[in-house]
């Protein structure tokens, strides 16, 4: 018995090991954005010897984050509210009708999770070059969208399968018409797959770089993870500043994966698997 | 009218969005761009037809073929680095102790940062001058084995694998965690009975029942290294000489930075072709084992 405690005393002390060498990155991070640029490379490993907190709101202004932010807000809510609205509905018809054309429907969502997405950079280019759509938000907005919307129906599909047809049949009764009965019912009680779905999508949009690299080339419509490729490629030398602007735009992803870690590890995998 | 012509019109209603955004976005370029590696073009101006000259360009490219050579390298780190680690973690981590989830959320916590970020910190830590692993090697007294990491041809590669599997290493680890948790405990009671302890326990009982799920890891390691184009673009660019490219980043620098668009045309069809064979062949690996 005293020994299996000591093994198992062993192995969580390796483990915690691991685990803090995982995370030593992001702690290096954080605490490179507030020391200074000679300490940055002569005492990599220590904390600073003073602390430069005016370095985030000095990144702020210099990398003009404020730009890269609203954009980000912008587009990930827009692709949000249009994944959302558009799966929901498409996994509605999917999962309570029967039609002729279901297994051909079907078939080109799944198919579509399989095509890698960077080999579609190049022929959306062509096409939104075709019909002016790059440099907008449309350039971003309606490629994700697209992209999310097989895992978006598989996730939402699925969890709608599960509803018994009785709750249905009597509001159909009631008079409702379908799509009252979307609206009414099957929305709000989809609310936990809703959420899941909702939350990978932020995640996908707001964290996007190979998009927003290839379909926005003005300054105006950079979103966050653009413009910091871009500062961090002019300012490489000012440590401080780089690690500043990318502290501030890591903590809200890890403040949101914090709250959600759960519907996030399992929709991450279960997205993963299918596609 | 009837019953049945209502919930025709609603089916066509309500499919008709993500089916027109979905086909607009995602299918149809495909099939465009198929089209356009036909041709000799630049972007603007007029496009010349040229037959199958791009497609014969693309797979006599050596570039090309050291591009899939190193996603092949990146699949190999992925089944050889982090399906075992993520399988050895999965095996020790099965308990609901605070620890345990802590340790868990540490690994899972790359998955949410952008590749961007990711890029950035990875190429600082790797930098010959100030970066802090030439620092640690020097402090510990290997300065012989610093390298210019992601500028030395003959390392680069090597360097890009190990933020790629820091990265990507959560999925795996919370796979394996829930097939490692569908084992029913009476497995485990049966096995204590029969006294398969330790090592034993494993291979012949815990490894053969969640062998499904370590196949499907390693068709995730497939399709998941089609997808290391934003890393590798922000760390290296494919470069130093090509040494680092890979599909993805190879398709990119021949369209946008050279602007043969027809070119990047066919380059995109051909990887979408290769990505199709090989997730069929490894599903059809798959299916033919189970029987």
């Amino acid at each position: 018995m005293q020994l299996r405690h000591w093994r198992n005393g062993l192995t969580n002390g390796l483990m915690t090991v691991y685990a803090l060498v995982t995370l030593y990155p992001l702690f290096w991070l954080f605490i490179s954005s507030v020391k200074s640029n000679e300490e940055f490379y002569s005492r990599p490993f220590r904390f600073p010897t003073t602390w430069h907190w005016d370095s985030f709101s000095r990144a702020w202004k210099i990398s003009d984050m404020g730009t890269g932010m609203f954009n980000s807000v912008i587009v990930t809510a827009v692709s949000l509210v249009l994944t959302l609205v558009v799966g929901a509905l498409a996994a509605y018809v999917l999962s309570r009708f029967q039609f002729r054309l279901k297994w051909l429907v079907m078939g080109v969502f799944l198919l579509g999770m399989l095509i890698p997405i960077h080999s579609t950079l190049v022929p959306l280019f062509i096409v939104m070059n075709k019909i002016h759509l790059l440099n907008t938000y449309g350039a971003l907005i309606f490629p994700y969208a697209a992209f999310e919307l097989p895992i978006a129906i598989f996730i939402l599909q699925a969890y709608m399968n599960t509803f018994p047809k009785e709750i249905e049949e009597a509001a159909f009764i009631d008079g409702m018409g379908y799509w009252g009965i979307f609206a009414k019912m099957m929305l709000p009680l989809s609310a936990p797959a809703l959420s899941t779905v909702g939350i990978l999508a932020v995640l996908r949009f707001w964290n996007d770089f190979s998009f927003a690299l290839v379909f926005i080339s003005k300054p105006a419509l950079k979103t966050l993870p653009l413009s910091l490729s871009m500062f961090a490629t002019g300012y490489m030398t000012d440590y401080q500043l780089t690690m500043a602007a990318l502290a501030i735009a890591v903590i809200p992803t890890i403040v949101v994966y914090l709250i959600f870690q759960k519907s996030i590890m399992q929709g991450m995998v279960a997205g993963a698997v299918k596609g | 009218m009837t019953s049945t012509g209502r919930a025709r019109g609603f089916i066509a209603i309500a499919l008709l969005p993500a089916l027109l955004l979905f086909l607009f976005f995602v299918i149809v370029p495909i099939f465009w761009s198929a089209y356009y590696g036909f041709f000799d073009w630049k972007g603007i101006g007029s496009a010349k037809f040229i037959g199958f000259g791009n497609y014969a360009e693309v797979i006599h490219d050596p570039v090309f073929w050291r591009s899939f050579k190193n996603n092949m390298l990146i699949v190999a780190a992925s089944v050889f680095g982090q399906v075992p680690i993520a399988l050895v973690l999965a095996l020790l981590l099965l308990r609901n102790a605070w620890i345990h989830k802590f340790i868990r959320t540490s690994v899972f916590m790359p998955m949410v940062l952008s590749s961007v970020v990711v890029g950035i910190i990875w190429g600082y830590i790797y930098h010959p001058e100030i970066g802090i692993l030439n620092f640690l090697l020097d402090r510990l007294g290997l300065a012989s084995w610093k390298r210019q990491w992601l500028s030395d041809p003959s390392v680069s590669m090597y360097s890009l694998m190990v933020p790629i599997i820091w990265n990507y290493i959560g999925p795996y680890l919370i796979l394996f965690l829930a097939a490692l948790q569908n084992i029913p405990s009476e497995m485990d009671d049966a096995a204590k009975i029969d006294g398969a302890q330790g090592s034993r326990k494993l291979f012949s009982i815990t490894l053969p029942l969640i062998w499904d799920t370590i196949k499907v890891a390693v068709v995730l390691c497939i399709s998941g290294s089609l997808k290391a184009f934003d890393l590798i673009y922000i760390m290296t660019g494919g470069g130093p000489a090509h040494s680092t490219e890979l599909l993805a980043s190879y398709m990119y620098n021949n369209t946008f930075s050279i602007y043969r668009f027809g070119y990047g045309s066919a380059v995109s069809t051909t990887i979408i072709l290769i990505s199709l064979v090989l997730i069929a062949g490894s599903q059809y690996l798959m299916k033919r084992d189970n029987r």
